[in-house]
């Protein structure tokens, strides 16, 4: 039976492998001990007990983690700040020393032959604190007189950044006709992807090599900061993943949780497991977004914006990982200007450290934030003089003949027609007739309000210096694809393999793709910031034409004619002559087999095995978003009736998955805007431990959808494709927001800030009325 | 330890498990049967969901002991041989699923609420699967996937 994606055929029956499913002779489990406390001292930890419980193997904490001369997790790139300052970097320790610094922090590790027996034993450990002044919010952090977290970071502040030209933006407001400010939060989130994380270490003492089978998003981010974290030769560590059930930014690199288990095989000589509760999750995953940004615009006499500047507030959590310093600079800078021809930028942020779980990359990393701050603004001023939302934008954007087209603090957009994408999402949308669906609500009790959003996001310019690909054929006529960065749903298996199969005239059914082989290892980037399709797709492409070259002398020589008189043509090699041509597939089977050069021939030896490469960077997705929401004022209750979205992501390569992303990334915007958020108490204690108190989207929330793409194809990479993963999120937030303020407006209330949850949005109406 | 027997996809089965042990720890750790996956520990996001007798449970909200007697289908079960139930064949066809974690319960869910309501609406397309998390497809090319499994199993009862 012919399915629609390559990967669905085990994932429908069962058969899929995520990383729990595996389990090796002899393993032992690891259960966390983590702290209960926001802000204490550890004055002794007590694991006696543990220890001695039966079944119990071992207990380590933090003197076992530095006597193996471990590291703690990495602290993301050196940013420079204001007067060249660096980002202060206070990295996650593998457990606790003296002193915890938000709930759920690791203490300790209990190790035994059952969980069950490991999670008994870890209720022994007792942990005396002494506690401190938890400090539980970026107001509360920067406070006069507040407990600071860290020695090094002076305030509590980890960095103060900029971007653009302070001076132009103050001299552009000191002239300007009017100006609006409006502040917007990008409340904090749990990422949750659907598969608990889990780690499986198997450390085998005779070669010094160790397997870490875990989920990822491509072997090498995780490999590298394993590396880093244990001291172990990257050589030596294999890194294991078949499936992986979600991502979205949180597992480039190893928790704390991978340094441990290595740590626990190494020292016990025995495979050790580590499966997460979501509880746990909540607390010791990264959390994402936790960002406030101040927006202000100055206009002109004709309604054109002279300045734009942001003043954000990034809290970093309790400690600086990964990518945790990123989100709240670069990213919120590169396109802060959005989709409008602006000349004058200036923005400030500032990084915060709280008594909370460290925030790092989740979908989008500050672009969804930065799109949503700006349209947010956009609306606001529209409203504010009275402007038409649709008009204002339309004279503030970015010519199609501006292209390549530089901001006013230095991002190069190379392409785009921004008006042709709005008028198709206005049309698509039937915007003109709004006012009639808006009085056919009013009728019904209701109040209905449209919103639009438009984003341009930078996709990532990657972290590896290129991204590299290579095939091997098989006796059998099938192909296998490799390359470095690994799906987490996205169907890179399907993808590729169509890129190469059309590219080389063979059946995609008999092309499988691998991704981090350890026998194939290749330099390229993890899935992230939207780039595995133009970044290793575009090496796929360049693959095709490396293959055909290398085919082509064979082709000639079984067809007696001249290289020069072939030419290769959907999967067929012909003689310019007219005479029977052959195709590739079959070529290809003829020299995996050929007697005579086949002594103990092996599929690594076949002639047209190769690899290809690109080196691609960034491009500029962006897109129209138009969102109608309906309220009941009588409940609170918005519905979001009808979504349209319309995008430029160059060419589209597989419409299906293109549409799939869409879809994922506008309901992770609609969660973040109606009903997720991750609360801390006064004392920091986390209040939204589970999805009983967390609200996950579902079924329902998002009542209809029309996708469409405007292709405009970018020159920067061989495909003329654009980042899709985080779009989605980045059209949402603001579009569902701008169509609730629209509500708002109706209702004669002032806007809110998200989440839009029944409770707080009738707790609005009735105390803003 | 207690000893409990039931029969899974047709075929009887007899383990010991401590009186604690979940349902789907007892389906995943003493039978191997890997699909049922585990998303949640409040019985919030249904990847573990299986059918006992017919109804479509959630596997984590029972002790295993509890399984006595009982008829369950996994994931595992649900194609015929080779030929996939026409609900998983919906959802590869609309693309119903992308990492693939949330599906076997969905499948699952969506089988029951066929076997209930055959020609569900869209609200009651919402309701049968509210018990079930997705992170990745915003649910809406899973809706059209158990719209399309309708139309086809109403097919297939026609000829």
């Amino acid at each position: 039976m012919n399915l629609m994606r390559h990967e669905d055929q085990r994932l429908l029956t069962g058969t899929g492998k995520f990383t729990a499913d595996w389990n090796l002779a002899g393993q032992l489990h690891a259960v966390l001990v983590r702290s209960d406390r926001a802000h204490a001292e550890i004055l002794s930890i007590n694991s006696d007990a543990a220890a001695a419980a039966t079944g119990v193997v071992a207990v380590y904490t933090s003197a076992e983690v530095i006597s193996a001369g471990f590291s703690s997790i990495p602290s993301g790139p050196d940013i420079k700040g204001i007067d060249d300052q660096l980002i202060s970097k206070n990295p996650l320790p593998l457990l606790a020393t003296d002193r915890v610094r938000f709930v759920g922090q690791a203490i300790a590790v209990v190790i035994a032959a059952t969980e069950a027996i490991a999670q008994d034993a870890s209720e022994l450990v007792a942990v005396e604190y002494r506690d401190l002044v938890p400090v539980h919010s970026v107001e509360n952090a920067l406070a006069k007189d507040t407990t600071a977290l860290h020695g090094n970071a002076v305030d509590n502040i980890a960095l103060e950044f900029e971007s653009g030209n302070k001076n132009a933006v103050a001299d552009a407001f000191a002239t300007a006709d009017r100006t609006t400010s409006y502040s917007v939060t990008s409340q904090r989130l749990a990422g949750a992807p659907l598969e608990l994380r889990s780690v499986l270490a198997d450390y085998d003492a005779a070669s010094g090599k160790i397997k870490v089978y875990t989920p990822t998003q491509g072997l090498l981010g995780m490999r590298g900061s394993l590396a880093a974290v244990t001291g172990i030769d990257a050589a030596n560590i294999e890194v294991i993943t078949q499936d992986v059930g979600g991502s979205f930014g949180l597992r480039g690199g190893p928790g704390v949780e991978h340094g441990l288990l290595v740590l626990a095989s190494m020292k016990l000589g025995r495979p050790v497991k580590w499966v997460a509760s979501r509880s746990e999750l909540f607390i010791g995953e990264w959390h994402g977004r936790a960002l406030t940004l101040k927006g202000s615009v100055a206009l002109d006499q004709e309604d054109r914006i002279v300045a734009l500047k942001f003043e954000d507030e990034v809290d970093l959590g309790a400690y600086n990982c990964y990518f945790g310093g990123f989100v709240g600079t670069n990213n919120l800078s590169v396109t802060m200007g959005g989709a409008y021809q602006i000349p004058a930028l200036y923005m400030q942020s500032r990084l915060v450290y709280t008594n909370t779980l460290p925030t790092t990359a989740y979908r989008g990393a500050g672009r969804p934030d930065i799109a949503f701050a700006i349209e947010r603004l956009i609306d606001q001023t529209a409203a504010e003089h009275g402007l038409d939302p649709v008009e204002f934008r339309r004279k503030n954007f970015i010519p199609k003949e501006a292209f390549p087209y530089t901001t006013a603090n230095g991002s190069e957009y190379d392409c785009g027609d921004f008006s042709a994408v709005m008028n198709k999402a206005l049309s698509i949308s039937d915007y003109q007739n709004f006012h009639s669906r808006r009085d056919t609500s009013k009728h019904l009790g209701k109040l209905r309000g449209i919103g639009i959003g438009y984003y341009i996001e930078k996709s990532g310019a990657g972290s590896a210096p290129k991204d590299e690909v290579s095939c091997k054929f098989h006796s059998d006529g099938s192909l296998t694809l490799y390359a470095m960065t690994g799906p987490s749903g996205q169907g890179h298996e399907t993808t590729f393999a169509q890129i190469v199969g059309d590219g080389l005239g063979i059946d995609t059914a008999h092309i499988t793709y691998r991704a981090g082989d350890a026998d194939h290892l290749l330099v390229g980037n993890g899935t992230g910031g939207s780039r595995s399709l133009y970044g290793a797709g575009s090496a796929f492409k360049n693959l095709v034409t490396a293959v055909v070259d290398k085919a082509t002398p064979y082709a000639a020589q079984e067809l007696a004619v001249d290289v020069d008189d072939l030419v290769f043509e959907r999967g067929c090699f012909v003689p310019r002559s007219g005479a029977p041509g052959l195709n590739l597939t079959e070529l290809a089977q003829r020299y995996a087999n050929k007697a005579e050069s086949m002594v103990t021939r092996s599929d690594d030896d076949h002639p047209f095995n190769t690899s290809a490469e690109t080196t691609t960077g960034a491009n500029y997705p962006n897109g129209c978003h138009i969102a109608e929401c309906e309220l009941d004022p009588e409940t609170g209750v918005v519905r979001i009736v009808q979504y349209t979205a319309v995008d430029d992501l160059g060419n589209v390569i597989n419409p299906d998955l293109v549409r799939g992303q869409v879809h994922g990334g506008v309901v992770q915007g609609a969660g973040q805007a109606f009903t997720e958020a991750v609360i801390y108490d006064n004392n920091a204690q986390l209040i939204s431990g589970s999805f009983m108190d967390y609200a996950m989207p579902r079924a329902g929330l998002v009542e209809n959808m029309t996708t469409e793409t405007h292709a405009v194809p970018t020159k920067l990479n061989e495909l003329g494709s654009k980042g899709v993963g985080e779009s989605g999120c980045s059209g949402s937030l603001p579009a569902l927001s701008n169509a609730m303020a629209d509500i708002l407006r109706e209702a004669g209330v002032s806007p809110m800030q998200m989440p839009y949850t029944p409770h707080r949005v009738w707790q609005h109406l009735h105390r803003g009325s | 330890m207690g000893r409990v027997s039931f029969s899974v996809n047709g075929n009887p089965v007899d383990i010991e498990v401590e009186d604690r042990t979940l349902l789907v720890d007892a389906l995943r750790d003493h039978l191997h049967l890997t699909g049922t996956h585990v998303g949640c520990d409040t019985s919030q996001c249904g990847c573990c969901t299986i059918r006992l007798n017919g109804d479509a449970v959630k596997s984590c909200s029972l002790l295993a002991v509890q399984a006595q007697d009982a008829e369950l289908i996994t994931i595992e079960g649900v194609a015929d041989g080779d030929n996939l139930h026409p609900v998983q064949k919906a959802f590869s066809d609309c693309h119903g699923l992308q990492c693939g974690y949330c599906t076997p319960g969905m499948v699952i869910a969506t089988i029951e609420l066929l076997e209930q309501n055959p020609q569900p609406t869209t609200e009651e397309i919402r309701a049968g699967l509210s018990g079930n998390l997705c992170r990745c497809t915003g649910y809406l090319n899973i809706e059209s996937s158990v719209r399309a499994a309708a139309s086809a199993m109403a097919e297939s009862d026609k000829s």
